[in-house]
């Protein structure tokens, strides 16, 4: 412990020297604003920002992307809470009940909740990962294909609580999710599935133009349809913070948030999408008036975002103990250590005291940044609500555009955005809730090359998931969800979830 | 609208003029890395683009085009105007992903004698590692085991057809063994399941697992190369092991459209010698543990061709995947 803190002071004395905090801060900056462009995720962002990082030493361009990585994590909730547009695919849930309070005028406190979550999460995860990372590295490399298919099973059968109105819709949503998640190469014998001779669909349908089309271009769709516009929402300058009832709501949420992000964020895989997905089922499944959720529940925008900011740090776990990306922003942040003859392994922390302690302070340090950048930024924000629509609209379809096409430079992004688009208006019109549809798009991927995987090391032999203490835990755990998930049909009762779904009937799109 | 279009077309006109007589380069010239930043093909452009930058005296600049495994960007190069100003790093899997398009019997991407090659940059064996805890010490033992237990010892990829898919295929049909396949997306999760032990070893650039095997927790058996690797002096290669055939390399080098006239190939080609010895250039390798391998003209144009050769015969071996 000793050891650690004096390491810890070096890290400081490194973090806070002048320079080296003016690239955390510069990386903070530019995170927020890619993390607010809608489609550009961090993963694009730190892509496109990796060359000019190449001038700098080690530790200033690790700090710096690592700030974008972070900062894009507190930036991607601000469109997702105005204007119902994931920034990055993880803030998918946070448009849900984000926007939701938006609409009820409480923009300013979600916005003020989703960066002190954010900043909670952070901070509680860089200690974690300080303290633990080597055993808990070594935990993760456990996770092979057979765990990770256990553990995307597990995050599917959390669908069962994702909707509001009916299962079956839900099922069925994710059920055309997993669907279009099969187009693409398949990766164990390199065929081109549904791709129709696009070459660029033998990547898949990305989820970022989906998200972005399903959530953002329905919702414009869906305003333009109104004959009446909606009022611009004027928020007033008091209502901006949260109430102390809203705090309450959100201490809970923001520590589950936290906890499960972070176990999340270490598994290898790129599975930080999937750690709010699952934090919003949870909190709805803990609530105490589960019908809120959808409706502007300040535990659904608390719970996500607290869990997607933690799995950031998490990820890091890997990466700095092993010297092993665990996803591909990991992978990123690996080769930009090696530009700069920085050989990332599992001696690292030894060998580079500088730079990883540097780099472990320099995170709370950035995180203190974000949140005295974004606070507020919030009453900056929140203004956007005042533009007329006829004026806002138009400009964000421009930057729904823009961002997706610069995440791979592909028009075909673009055009599946606008379809996304058409489909989720059409979705929403008969009252399908769009969030399953991402999920599947985001899991069918990864569950289809898990379970190939790990048919492949065991020969087709079904029993290496039952085998395998890990993966049968998890899989146990599944099996009791969806049990407690099938209850009502046994029973026959109306659960919370159909009795909301009449009471929704009555007071349809106000 | 027709005054516009006459405009268009005098200022198209002037523009083809100025080119027939502009001399080469005289605009800003683009490389197109046909995988994201941070990987191999990324981090080999940018250093060669500086410092043809510096000798051309004349802006070039990388452009990512990613997916499909690089065919996306292959393409893009191979259908764009062979004048010099768009070029393409590519690595091995250039002569790959025709050969799997042929396999498929699908409409390909694009082919191999749609590029005219300029020069090899880099040339990297792979090398075999197995996590520390394996019983093998020596490529001998692996290969003998694998003989006694066809199919049984597992090796994770890149990617099915992948440059380290085709490494492995290559040992396999050299050494007569058959051995258990798991092909994961991308180098650095195929590294993470060796690590992890969920795979019994991997085919591997020596630069990314060089630390793991100073930490004690991969050991290298053999090298793919005609040479040992520098870093690993006690590290044999497969031919001196007795599989001549078990020869690859993860190679990049520039090439240009097909029907880029020779008067430019020349010049990127002068430019390119000049620039594989630029000090920066060579600082830049340096860190990514790259060994710089320059060939040019007949020489880079044979070196393609025998790798090609090598490569096309894996895919065919390999065959179409069938799944249970």
């Amino acid at each position: 412990m000793a050891e650690t803190l004096q390491n810890l002071a070096l890290g400081f004395s490194i973090a806070l020297s002048p320079v080296i905090l003016w690239y955390a801060f510069v990386g903070c900056v530019v995170g927020t604003l890619v993390g607010v462009l809608p489609g550009v995720g961090p993963l694009a962002g730190i892509s496109l920002l990796l060359p000019a990082t190449f001038g700098l030493d080690a530790t200033r361009a690790i700090v710096m992307l690592a700030g974008i990585y972070y900062g894009a994590m507190y930036g991607g909730s601000t469109t997702s809470i105005l204007m119902r547009i994931p920034g990055e695919a993880a803030s998918v849930m946070t448009c849900i009940d984000g926007y939701a309070m938006a609409r009820k005028g409480r923009a300013g406190a979600a916005l003020a909740i989703a960066a002190v979550g954010s900043y909670v999460a952070g901070t509680a995860s860089v200690v974690a990962l300080m303290l633990l990372a080597p055993p808990l590295a070594s935990f993760a490399l456990r996770f092979g294909p057979p765990e990770y298919f256990a553990l995307l099973l597990l995050g599917l059968f959390v669908l069962a609580y994702m909707s509001s109105g009916s299962m079956l819709k839900a099922l069925a949503m994710a059920a055309l999710g997993l669907l279009l998640g099969m187009i693409g190469i398949d990766q164990m014998t390199g065929y081109f599935r549904f791709a129709y001779g696009v070459v660029e669909l033998g990547d898949g349908i990305g989820v970022v133009p989906v998200a972005v089309g399903l959530f953002g271009l329905a919702e414009i769709l869906a305003t333009a349809g109104l004959a009446v516009p909606p009022q611009v929402i004027k928020p007033a300058l008091r209502e901006l913070l949260p109430t102390r009832q809203e705090w309450r709501e959100s201490a809970a949420p923001i520590g589950r948030g936290t906890v499960l992000g972070f176990l999340i964020g270490i598994v290898p895989g790129s599975a930080h999408i999937i750690s709010s997905f699952v934090s919003y089922a949870v909190e709805r499944k803990l609530a105490k008036r589960p019908q809120e959720f959808g409706q502007g529940a300040v535990a659904g925008v608390a719970g996500p975002e607290s869990a997607n900011n933690a799995a950031t740090s998490g990820a890091f776990v890997p990466m700095l103990a092993l010297g092993v990306p665990s996803g591909p922003i990991p992978a990123v942040m690996l080769a930009a250590m090696m530009v700069h003859g920085v050989s990332p392994g599992p001696l690292l922390i030894k060998q580079q005291p500088e730079l990883f302690w540097g780099f472990i302070a320099s995170m709370y340090v950035g995180n203190v940044v974000l949140l005295i950048l974004n606070l507020p930024l919030v009453g900056v924000f929140v203004n956007l609500l005042r533009v007329p629509y006829a004026i806002l609209y138009p400009s964000v379809l421009a930057f729904c555009i823009l961002g997706v096409y610069a995440v791979n430079g592909s028009v075909v992004d673009v055009w599946i955005m606008l379809l996304m688009g058409g489909l989720g208006y059409l979705l929403r019109k008969l009252d399908f809730e769009t969030a399953p549809i991402v999920l599947g798009v985001v899991l069918a991927p990864m569950l289809e090359m898990a379970l190939r995987q790990s048919l492949a090391m065991s020969d087709g032999q079904y029993s290496i998931f039952v085998a395998r203490p890990i993966s049968a835990t998890l899989l146990g755990v599944g099996l009791i969800l969806i049990t407690l998930g099938l209850q009502p049909l046994v029973t026959r009762g109306l659960d919370w979830r159909a009795r909301l779904a009449v009471a929704e009937k009555g007071d349809e799109h106000p | 609208m027709r005054l516009s279009r006459v405009c268009a077309r005098a200022v198209l006109a002037t523009v083809a003029v100025a080119s027939a007589q502009e001399p080469y380069p005289s605009r800003p010239i683009t490389m197109v890395a046909p995988f994201p930043p941070g990987g191999i093909a990324d981090l080999t452009a940018r250093p060669v683009a500086a410092a043809m930058e510096k000798v051309l005296k004349n802006p070039v600049g990388v452009l990512n085009k990613t997916g499909a495994a690089g065919a996306v960007g292959m393409q893009f190069v191979a259908t764009s105007k062979p004048d010099g100003y768009t070029l393409l790093l590519a690595l091995s899997s250039i002569s790959i992903i025709p050969e799997a398009d042929k396999l498929f019997g699908r409409p390909p991407a694009f082919t191999v004698d749609q590029f005219a090659p300029i020069a090899l940059i880099s040339a990297d064996p792979t090398i075999l590692v197995v996590p520390a805890d394996k019983p093998w010490k020596t490529a001998a033992e692996f290969v003998e085991d694998a003989k006694r237990r066809p199919g049984q010892i597992s090796y994770s990829s890149s990617g099915v057809y992948g440059t380290l898919h085709m490494a492995m295929e290559l040992l396999s049909h050299a050494a007569g063994i058959k051995l258990r396949h798991v092909p994961y997306a991308g180098g650095g999760p195929a590294l993470t399941a060796v690590l992890g032990g969920h795979v019994d070893a991997l085919a591997s650039g020596p630069a990314v697992v060089l630390p793991h095997i100073k930490a004690g927790k991969l050991r290298a058996l053999a090298g793919w190369g005609d040479k040992r690797v520098v870093a690993l002096p006690e590290v044999p290669t497969f031919k001196e092991l007795g599989f001549p055939d078990a020869e690859f390399y993860i190679w990049a080098g520039v090439f240009a459209p097909k029907g880029t006239p020779e008067p430019v190939l020349a010049k990127l080609r002068d430019t390119l010698r000049a620039a594989v010895n630029d000090p920066d250039f060579k600082g830049a390798m340096e860190k990514i543990e790259t060994p710089i391998v320059f060939k040019q003209g007949a020489e880079f144009a044979r070196f393609f061709e025998a790798d090609a050769g090598r490569l096309a015969e894996g895919v065919r071996k390999v065959g179409r995947i069938e799944t249970k």
